[in-house]
């Protein structure tokens, strides 16, 4: 694991160029579309919006299922909808050869949980829920391996560390997508299931980037904040803000005194207020399809639903 | 005619804070706070009425204030655990409560001092947010017991007759672990009460954040119980997790390997629970209804302190 994350390391600084240049273009794309898209969001409906995030708790729900199993959403007791289901693009045998146990445990729970919120979603949406659509979760990692400029592919599958890595990618979107839809849900009982779904993920977000924190504060070498921090200002960078996103390291803070004296973690990804932030369906869109137009990224061919 | 100008000057705060906001939304607002303020007594609100079959029409403003001290309780006891010394008396509000105990925590890894730093600036930033959200309708700190609580807590989870969660970085995870998935639920269940769009995506944002310290401190008192070999602070928590779901209508998830995560078993969706509820965990006392106690010896200040039943 070493090597790998020393062959990372290396390819962080030979990359830099390369992601100034894509994070460039991205914005360039999203501020063609940003304005379109934002006026459409006005008239999406509670349906249109649980759907968009259904096909997120889709790609989820493989990928830790995939991780922690070996096995498929479908394998391990869950649907992929009742309509034509896409297919899930990954390497052969994707079970992570996890060394601890403790994070083994993690993906399972993580694993379940997902596959929690596909089944309530499908059954609160009834007729009306999307099924699975096609979805990427081999070049989607190497695209964002590059993009993110921490080299020129990213296997989230082959271990503890890069699967907590793999894992650092979705949640924190997770978050910010369920806090931006909440307030354009109608229902109050959906408003209260997607604020209880929301608070799941940034569960799991607090959970991966503390396990995270503190496998770097105990081999600081491996570099392990600096690769989480590419990803964040990744992220950042594909949905158009370039500052919306935290990653993993220290910050100066004054606490209740007049200076700033005191080093803080960043556990936690939020603004100035210490409130979590919250992401456009637009926003959510450029990061999944990683600055792709419709598709791109973990979704080759897009979501289904009315949002997309 | 007094209380009239003050509901019109809240409600006018109100409005300030509803910059972007719909006009009509915000005027639905000012309707609505008027309308509930009228049927409360001036001090006591709504909540002192008898228990009907339809829950008090809380305002946005109380449910707020309601918010604000929780996030005093927290703040109290992550500065004084980071720093010795409590919120300053700008931060506290006129009239601010007296706050008992706390300690500066010697903890022995820089990570741990960061964590530890680090919650503690989110929960000051959650205070100053909600003061200024709520502009003078914002209540002050009320009295605040971070002594006797603690060890009531200990007491009625079986774990001793006292505990100092600032004896060291242990007993501080611990003592963390009495309020992060308290405030998770307390978000959660408000959220959906606030009529302000605006209001409800703040809370929401804030709901997240004591979720990601809810998980933070659950990952490092399951991690240190795995790398010592030592169970006692796991144990602890989860006795103390006990205690809260006898308190606060159940609601809990015992932390193991695999439940990190406090949430319903069924859809993985996390908990929530009443104003009611909440309070007879922070007043450390069950059924019945109970106006302080436990971290509030006075109650909370504002008009959700007393719970129905």
């Amino acid at each position: 694991m070493a090597t790998l994350e020393t062959q990372q390391l290396d390819a962080i600084v030979a990359d830099r160029r390369r992601l100034l240049t894509l994070g460039g273009a991205a914005l360039a794309g999203l501020a063609v579309t940003g304005a379109a898209r934002a006026f459409a969001q006005s008239t999406v409906t509670d349906a249109d919006i649980l759907n968009f995030a259904l096909n997120l708790e889709y790609l989820e729900a493989q990928y830790y299922t995939y991780a922690s199993t070996g096995t498929s959403l479908t394998a391990a007791g869950g649907s992929t909808g009742s309509g034509t289901a896409g297919t899930v693009t990954i390497k052969p045998n994707p079970k992570v050869p996890f060394t601890d146990p403790t994070i083994a445990s993690y993906a399972m729970e993580v694993a379940t949980e997902e596959r929690k919120h596909v089944a309530f979603l499908q059954s609160a949406l009834g007729s009306a829920a999307v099924s699975m659509p096609n979805i990427d979760l081999l070049n989607s990692f190497n695209g964002l391996a590059v993009a993110a400029g921490v080299g020129p592919s990213f296997d989230p599958f082959a271990g503890d560390l890069n699967f907590l890595l793999g894992s650092f990618i979705f949640e924190d979107v997770g978050v910010t997508a369920y806090h931006g839809a909440a307030a354009l849900l109608s229902s109050k009982t959906y408003l209260d299931a997607a604020a209880g779904i929301m608070a799941v993920e940034a569960y799991h977000a607090g959970l991966i980037r503390t396990v995270l924190y503190g496998m770097n504060a105990a081999n600081p070498a491996l570099g392990i904040n600096g690769i989480a921090s590419k990803i964040a200002a990744a992220r950042a960078s594909l949905d158009g803000t370039g500052n919306d996103d935290i990653g993993l390291g220290t910050e100066t803070v004054s606490l209740n005194s007049s200076s700033s004296n005191y080093t803080a973690a960043t556990i936690v990804d939020a603004d100035s207020n210490s409130l979590a932030f919250a992401r456009t369906t637009t926003q959510v869109l450029a990061i999944v399809y990683a600055g792709g137009s419709g598709m791109g990224g973990f979704f080759p061919s897009g979501l289904n639903g009315n949002i997309k | 005619m007094e209380k009239i100008d003050r509901l019109i000057t809240r409600a006018l705060s109100r409005r300030k804070f509803l910059v972007g906001a719909g006009a009509a939304g915000a005027a639905a607002l000012t309707t609505g706070a008027l309308v509930a303020g009228c049927g409360g007594s001036a001090d006591t609100g709504m909540v002192s009425a008898p228990p009907g079959p339809v829950p008090a029409p809380f305002t946005d403003t109380d449910i707020l204030n309601f918010a604000l001290n929780l996030e005093y309780l927290e703040a109290e006891f992550y500065l004084r655990a980071a720093t010795g010394t409590g919120l300053s008396d700008a931060d506290a509000g006129t009239g601010a409560g007296a706050v008992t105990g706390g300690a500066q925590v010697t903890f022995p890894t820089a990570a741990l001092q960061q964590y530890a730093v680090e919650i503690a600036q989110d929960e000051l930033n959650h205070v100053r947010f909600l003061r200024q959200a709520l502009g003078s309708a914002a209540v002050a700190r009320p009295v605040i017991d971070l002594t006797n609580s603690f060890n009531a807590v200990a007491m009625a989870a079986g774990i001793g007759s006292s505990f100092n969660p600032f004896a060291d970085a242990n007993s501080f995870l611990v003592g963390a672990f009495v309020f992060e998935d308290v405030g998770v639920t307390a978000y959660h269940g408000a959220a959906s009460l606030l009529s302000s769009k605006t209001y409800l995506t703040a809370a929401a944002g804030i709901l997240a954040v004591e979720a990601y310290h809810a998980a933070e401190i659950r990952t490092l008192i399951y991690g240190m119980s795995v790398s010592t070999g030592v169970a006692t602070y796991l144990n602890d928590a989860n006795d103390i997790s006990a205690v809260r779901a006898s308190l606060g209508g159940g609601n809990e998830t015992p932390i193991s390997a695999t439940t990190i995560v406090a949430a319903d078993t069924t859809n993985a969706i996390a908990f929530d629970r009443t104003t009611d509820q909440v309070l007879h965990i922070v007043y450390a006392s069950g059924a019945g209804k109970v106006n302080k106690g436990g971290f509030f010896p006075n109650g909370l200040n504002g008009n959700i302190n007393t719970t129905t039943a």
